[in-house]
């Protein structure tokens, strides 16, 4: 199956760590490599990469979130493999 | 939730062919299944897609397929399919968490810790054969085996004696039964009963009657204790 790098943004009212936590479990759950781009409480910017359907998987997790968080818009664009790796190193520092 | 050692489940002839079964022991979910080989596999009863029973779905094959969306897995636990994408080269994380399973005697025992390296004193169970009825009981499993000789036989106070802290042997009159007994969760318990030597149908009646009374009387003794212990 084809495989693509995606970068998503989510938008509403987050609380970051459980938002951060669910997001790692569903990406390990998924196999996928994750890179979180940028956090705060109202907009959370994530990478993953892996097939299709299990981007298109993760992407469907996170838009409903934990129960602790609101998700009222998410957003996706293609992310270079460049940007993903250089974020997985520096996360792995 | 600590577990330790090897754990009575069902007897040997309650998982038939290509069946799955639920059960719980300490309040934890597991299900049984027996695949077309006629092994059988204990696993955490919850499909990792949506948290469906696994002890809903249905056995094909080598396969155990969740109810709810289809997803299958194997006998190692690993998803191999999922219905809705065939395509897709299914993750090695999905995957439900299986346990060591053994049937000794007439009954499925399973081990939810790092396997022992000793093997449960079941040795010398009765054989499959022997199996003769489960009961299950609103009672603390902690106090059967008090209560079990409060139920005559033929009007006799049945003698009962622990060979572990699971096994008991119960001597009522014209035969002899060996009792394991399952830790369902807090105030429920099963107790999966054989005889020590075969016993044709028709000779169990008597035994099956005394069973059904056992469970009324062990559900009874429960609510008195529990009664008088409020009120203490």
């Amino acid at each position: 199956m084809k495989r693509e790098s995606v970068i998503f943004t989510f938008s509403g009212q987050f609380v970051v760590d459980s938002f951060l936590a669910f997001a790692r479990h569903r990406a390990a759950r998924l196999d996928m490599p994750l890179a979180i781009l940028s956090s705060d409480e109202t907009a959370i910017s994530l990478a993953v990469e892996g097939q299709v359907d299990l981007v298109d998987a993760f992407e469907m997790a996170c838009s409903l979130g934990p129960h602790d968080c609101i998700v009222l818009e998410a957003e996706s664009s293609t992310a270079t493999p460049e940007l993903f790796e250089h974020r997985n190193e520096r996360m792995n520092q | 939730m600590n577990f330790e050692g090897w754990y009575p489940l069902l007897l040997v002839a309650d998982v038939g062919p290509k069946k799955a079964v639920g059960t719980r022991v300490q309040g934890k979910e597991f299900v049984l299944w027996r695949d077309s080989h006629g092994s059988t596999h204990v696993w955490e009863d919850r499909c990792p897609h949506r948290g469906m029973k696994m002890s809903l779905g249905f056995v094909r094959g080598d396969h155990i397929a969740c109810l709810y969306h289809g997803w299958e897995y194997d006998r190692g636990g690993q998803c191999q399919y999922i219905p809705a994408h065939p395509d897709l080269d299914v993750p090695q994380t999905i995957k439900i968490p299986r346990y060591p399973v053994i049937e000794a005697g007439s009954i499925v025992w399973a081990c939810f810790q790092e396997p022992d390296s000793e093997l449960p004193p079941f040795l010398e169970l009765p054989s499959p054969s022997c199996g003769f009825k489960s009961i299950f009981a609103d009672c603390p499993a902690s106090r059967v085996a008090e209560l079990i000789e409060k139920t005559p036989f033929n009007g006799v106070a049945p003698k009962v004696t622990a060979k572990s802290d699971r096994v008991l042997e119960i001597v009522l009159e014209g035969g002899t039964l060996t009792a394991a007994v399952q830790d369902v969760c807090e105030g429920h318990m099963a107790m999966h009963m054989s005889f020590d030597r075969f016993k044709a149908s028709a000779d169990q009646i008597p035994y099956s009657i005394w069973a059904d009374q056992l469970r009324r009387d062990l559900e009874t003794a429960a609510r008195d204790i529990k009664t008088s212990e409020f009120a203490a």
